[in-house]
């Protein structure tokens, strides 16, 4: 069960002919590949595509009614090889992931079917989490374009744009037959809007046409000689197709104003942005009526060659505006210029961030930087509003704290690290090579736990160069969608076959957490469509690795004394701890609902929460340095005497324990209390509280009592 | 004037509803009659980190007589924000770090604070001050709107983005209807009642912030009644001067509390003594810094947690009424509470004669019999009769604190603390002061305890070439900082071999 359920929004995909579509990016892409008649669709979640993944894991139904074959594939490497059906038969299909790092991975497979070339339409849908909010290195996916020779499409982020651009996509990739990548953006994927919908398309060749009559073409297999001839293929038929069908159909598009002798180029992606710029400036409207000529290229691999050369013919100087660096496009137009003998000024990363998120404020600088120097009668009529002093400014700057993302409240991965902090006090540091998932955010405060992340499913990889022997064994995490992504192998596998001796951890939580609570191969829940409940230590086992220990996350003494065990045992040979503990954001949002319901028909229910008493605590916080759960905070101290803040649970506890658990093993203070609230509570329990009262405030009275004799007045 | 869009930027923390609201946003801008595009980069940020979702509602019939549709954008340009939404005060000034409040801007933020981590994991207090994000944004905006929404929230059991929807309608930054918000909160569907409660006290709120604030009433103090067991403090807290009054009156009334009248007659002969030689050294000019600090600090010191005040502050009347309150337990609900409690030997021997005791703590046979019986961590449950009962017992054997061992140990280290202080101030008033509140250190239980006492002894073990040194008082009190910046005590290490202390570090 995904972390959000989308029953409303697969209503939408069966909007029809001239209906309005509301709603996100993203799933405005999922309705036009049902529009273009798509045959597969694949894919490997992550932020900012999930959505597409999880729509159409809850749209079945209408898959079936349209033929249309969909994949929640184990990898973006197994998604890009189910292109390979595109490669004999006219199957259209699409496969998506987050970018950069997914094309990392699927990249073997997308060399391939770019050099193999395509018969029916190929569409990767990468959704770029590029600059703010990010989570990955920042790097461009048009160098993969670029190598492998796929086409790049950046249309503008307007719903009708995009949409029209799945379809394009499709026809220009069969034009070419050549695979396409359509770029969004993380916000266009996320971005609320519109567009007039169309049918959707049921694919006239279908599936089982293709494995009921399979044809084959051995000039399509990458082998020599043909993998020669299609190198030459990409250059001499597949560019020049192209380049035919994208001047053919406009997919660049000639914006603004139409004379002057400057003018701008523009991403697709970014023109949103440059038209505010270009308001704020004065030189544009609301609606795009902008005083300077744009070359918008919706299409940003390849270039078409006359398109630029036409548009910079003419100008003095062009503003390039292209995002990321290397700065591919600037070098391409100004050798497209240089080789026609234009000497337009070609200004892009001069005057623009060489690295970073091209953001209005950026572009709104850029913008005026170049209108300065080569336009200074359209320089910058109207400046934005005065905003604030920039001292002033910075004195906010010195206070406003940094909110780093971080474990849920409750979150089972938690007190994985709060015990890894008290081996380590026990058995000194020791080197921790994470992974990716959630349980990276172990890096930061309140636990600064882990070296290194190489990629997902590496954790144990980024480790295996330490089979030295040494007094010290080394750790490394990996969560269960990294296992089941490649970790499986490229850790396990790899550490039982080279006999390491060092110890994983790996987080089970019982789904992909971090993208979205996919279910994966481990999860405990019963999923319709796919095969669930395949246990990560029967894996583990059957690739040979002999010390396997599972543990609840929760029972930290435990935890705590398992890889305590797993550092410091004689037992040669790779160890392998399994954490379990379901995700508590999918735990939450599966069991309130029911408890709710349960409270509501009467039935006794039990809640448990946990609290902090604050004349006992004395606010040294020990205990938040260990579990650092957003619930456990602080407030004044209630002693007029006492300096500093004391501990406090705040309401949003869900009563997961580790706060009380770590005291414990920690051995901190008596403070922390857990309560349990009784809902409906039976006879026996209203008899057994009733004499517990009775005889307890009888005790509290006469405390009160003796008390109350040396009473200072009020509030003594 | 060209047709413009209303800009909204909306700065809240993962898990405070800030796409709830956006939606919400968009709904109502929908049902009055606006185009409305809005976008966030959630991600991992939704995990507990800051998020910026952003709206912009632009004008239909606009759009209609121009025949094409508005580009809107995708993130808020800096000084081109209309109205900026805070889900938290210290988010209203991550709007105004990133440009977004400006002289067109109206600012609704919140003024309650969710701690950073940063903040909370300090030894001490780590906390910042919000109140200057006020005076900037005052400066900033156009109009600014403060309210306690998750105070409101609370209030009318409803989400918080429930509140800050309320408080968009009621500051009438934005030309929307109210009818246009509170159809978008039916047609949710979901937790209608709750929610429409909510945003009318953030609506109700708002326009009432947008005006005038009432000037807050003062709160009514009632008349003392002072028992008659305790009127001699009382009168002999006459005789301090008014201004080490009222802090010696806390620490009497805490001290009292902790023991008897007797105890309190003890802390009040040491901290006249005190006042004395604070007298002497001018303490009037000063306004007896030193006598305030001695007065505040002795009564903790003498105060100290051991496990018969712990017993006695969880099992009393007025504690079972606290925690009721702060798991929110409805009146006539059955409550358990169980204690986490983890004794070990050395709390045991507190307890015991002094002879006894440290018998005990030297003997590993003892420790490890005791270990196998109280040595993994207990829960206690004080709303069990054995649970109450046991604690009650331990509380009870209050008696018993004066022939203790713990009690001999710390009326020790409390007279060598005081003299230390006493013959700092022969010379030297700021540092004396400084040293009275190195008494900050040792607090907590346990490991805790431990630490802080560790590094209070290590900085006492320099104090003579502190005095040596050019700045004493600064110092030492940097000194005492060092020693609340981190667990493991490097950077107090680094502050003691300044004087030539090597001190091992603890792992």
């Amino acid at each position: 069960m995904a972390e959000r359920s989308f029953a409303k929004e697969v209503e939408d995909l069966r909007l029809s002919d001239g209906e309005v579509f509301r709603g996100e990016g993203i799933l405005a892409v999922t309705k036009a590949l049902l529009q273009a008649g798509v045959s597969y669709v694949g894919g490997y979640q992550g932020a900012p595509i999930s959505h597409l993944m999880d729509v159409l894991a809850d749209a079945q139904e209408i898959l079936g009614e349209l033929d249309v074959h969909f994949e929640a594939s184990a990898s973006e490497a197994s998604a890009a090889a189910m292109l390979a059906a595109s490669v004999n038969y006219p199957l259209r299909g699409a496969v998506t992931w987050k970018s950069t790092v997914g094309t990392n991975v699927a990249s073997d497979a997308l060399a391939n079917v770019a050099s193999s070339g395509v018969k029916g339409g190929a569409l990767v849908i990468v959704g770029e989490d590029y600059g703010e909010g990010s989570s990955i290195m920042q790097e461009r996916s048009h160098a993969f374009a670029m190598k492998s020779q796929m086409w790049l499409l950046d249309p503008r982020p307007n719903l009708t744009s995009i949409v029209d651009m799945v379809e394009r996509g499709f026809e220009l990739s069969e034009a070419s037959n050549t695979p396409v990548m359509l770029e969004l953006r993380i916000r266009a994927c996320h971005v609320y809007g519109s567009f007039v919908a169309k049918d959707n398309v049921r694919p006239k060749f279908r599936l089982r046409d293709a494995m009921e009559n399979p044809t084959r073409d051995y000039s399509r297999v990458v082998l020599p000689p043909s993998n020669f001839v299609h190198e030459i293929e990409k250059i001499d038929k597949r560019w020049p197709a192209a380049v035919d069908y994208i001047k053919k159909h406009r997919l660049n598009e000639f914006l603004g104003g139409t004379s002057g002798d400057i003018g701008i180029i523009v991403q697709g992606g970014l023109y949103n942005t440059l038209n505010r710029a270009l308001e704020l400036a004065g030189l544009s409207d609301a609606f795009g009526d902008a005083k300077v000529p744009i070359y918008c290229l919706n299409v940003t691999y390849p270039l078409i060659d006359d398109e630029v050369k036409g548009f910079c013919l003419d100008k003095k100087a062009v503003l390039l505006i292209e995002e990321g660096q290397p700065e591919y496009i600037e070098q391409a137009v100004n050798s497209i210029l240089k080789n026609a003998d234009i000497q337009t000024k070609i200004i892009g990363k001069e005057v623009l961030p060489r690295a970073g998120e091209y953001t209005s404020g950026a572009i709104f600088e850029g913008v005026g930087k170049f209108l300065a120097k080569h336009a200074p009668q359209l320089a910058a009529k109207s400046a934005p509003p005065a905003i604030l002093a920039d001292d002033d400014k910075r004195a906010v700057a010195a206070i406003v704290p940094q909110r780093p993302a971080g474990f849920c409240t409750g979150c089972p991965e938690r007190p994985v690290f709060s015990a890894m902090k008290l081996v380590q006090k026990d058995i000194g540091k020791f080197h921790v090579s994470c992974d990716i998932g959630c349980h990276l955010f172990s890096i930061l405060p309140p636990f600064d736990i882990g070296n290194t992340t190489m990629g997902y499913g590496l954790g144990w990889a980024g480790a295996s160069a330490f089979g030295a022997e040494a007094g010290q064994r080394t750790v490394a995490i990996m969560g269960d969608g990294g296992f089941w992504h490649n970790g499986l192998t490229s850790g396990v596998g790899n550490a039982v076959f080279n006999k390491s001796d060092n110890v994983l951890v790996i987080i089970d939580n019982g789904y992909s957490a971090a993208t979205g609570g996919q279910d994966i191969l481990s999860s405990r829940a019963e999923n319709k469509t796919k095969s669930t409940n395949n246990p990560i230590a029967a894996a583990v086992k059957g690739v040979g690795v002999k010390w396997v220990e599972e543990v609840h996350t929760y029972d930290i003494g435990k935890m705590k004394r398992v890889l305590k065990e797993a550092m410091t045992t004689t037992l040669k040979g790779p160890k392998v701890i399994i954490a379990q503990a379901e995700c508590m954001l999918n735990r939450q949002r599966r069991e309130k609902p029911v408890r709710d319901k349960a409270i509501k028909e009467g039935r006794r229910v039990i809640r448990a929460r946990y609290g902090v008493d604050p004349d006992t605590c004395t606010g040294d916080h020990s205990c938040i340095r260990l579990s650092g759960c957003p619930s456990l905070t602080i407030r004044d101290n209630p002693d007029p005497l006492r300096d500093d803040p004391v501990a406090y649970v705040n309401n949003d506890c869900v009563g997961s324990g580790v706060c009380g658990e770590n005291a414990h093993a920690a051995i901190l203070c008596p403070s922390f209390y857990r309560a349990e609230l009784i809902y409906n509570p039976s006879a026996l329990d209203r008899f057994a509280s009733k004499i517990r009262s009775a005889v307890i405030g009888f005790f509290q009275k006469g405390g009160d009592r003796r008390r109350a004799r040396y009473s200072f007045g009020a509030g003594a | 004037m060209n047709p413009r869009a209303i800009k909204i930027a909306v700065m809240a923390l993962g898990g405070q509803g800030g796409g709830v609201l956006a939606s919400w946003i968009v709904k109502a801008g929908e049902n009055a009659g606006y185009i409305a595009q809005s976008t966030s980069v959630p991600g991992v940020a939704q995990r507990t980190g800051a998020t910026i979702y952003y709206i912009e509602l632009f004008p239909k019939e606009a759009a209609a007589a121009k025949g094409k549709a508005p580009i809107l954008a995708l993130m808020p340009a800096p000084g081109d924000v209309d109205v900026v939404i805070a889900a938290e005060m210290m988010e209203a000034g991550r709007a105004i770090m990133r440009g977004f409040v400006s002289g067109g801007t109206t600012l609704i933020s919140s003024t309650h604070r969710v701690y950073a981590i940063a903040e909370k994991i300090a030894m001490g207090e780590g906390r910042q001050d919000a109140e200057s994000i006020r005076a900037a944004a005052d400066r900033a905006a156009r109009q600014c709107v403060w309210l306690d929404m998750d105070q409101l929230a609370e209030d009318a059991g409803a989400v918080i983005s429930a509140v800050m929807f309320g408080a968009l309608a009621g500051s009438g930054a934005t030309p929307l209807p109210r009818s246009a918000f509170e159809e978008t909160i039916r047609t949710t569907g979901r937790a209608v009642e709750r929610n429409l409660k909510g945003f009318s006290f953030g609506y109700d709120a708002a326009t009432a912030a947008a005006k005038e604030k009432p000037p807050e009433q003062p709160a009514q103090v009632a008349e003392p009644k002072i028992a008659p067991a305790v009127r001699p403090l009382v009168q002999r807290l006459q005789t301090l001067p008014s201004g080490v009054r009222d802090i010696a009156y806390k620490g009497v009334k805490k001290v009292v509390d902790f023991q008897d009248v007797r105890y309190a007659e003890l802390y009040l002969d040491r901290l006249q003594y005190m006042v004395a030689s604070d007298r002497l050294k001018g303490g009037d000019a000063a306004f007896y810094k030193l006598s305030k600090a001695v007065a505040k600090y002795l009564a903790l010191w003498m105060a100290y947690d051991d496990v018969v005040r712990v017993a006695d502050l969880k099992t009393r009347s007025s504690r079972f009424a606290r925690f009721r309150d702060d798991v929110r337990a409805a009146d006539g609900q059955i409550v358990r509470v169980w204690e986490f409690m983890h004794p070990r030997i050395e709390e045991i021997c507190d307890l015991m004669p002094p002879a006894l005791a440290r018998a005990l703590l030297k003997s590993n046979g003892a420790r490890k019999a005791f270990g196998m019986v109280l040595g993994k961590g207990r829960r206690v449950a004080t709303t069990n009769l054995g649970g109450f009962f046991m604690l009650n017992a331990m509380a009870s054997l209050k008696f018993m604190r004066r022939g203790s061992f713990r009690y001999g140990v710390e009326q020790a280290r409390i007279e060598n603390w005081l003299s230390l202080i006493a013959s700092a101030a022969e010379r030297d008033y700021a540092l004396a002061c400084e040293i009275a509140g190195l008494q900050r250190l040792i607090k907590g239980y346990g490991d805790t305890h431990e630490r802080g006492l560790a590094s209070y002894e290590a900085i006492i073990g320099v104090l003579d070439a502190v005095k040596a040194s050019a700045a004493p008082a600064q110092n030492l009190a940097r000194l005492r900082d060092s020693a609340l910046k981190d667990e493991e005590g490097v950077a107090l290490a680094a502050e003691l071999s300044k004087y030539g202390v090597g001190r091992a570090v603890a792992a």
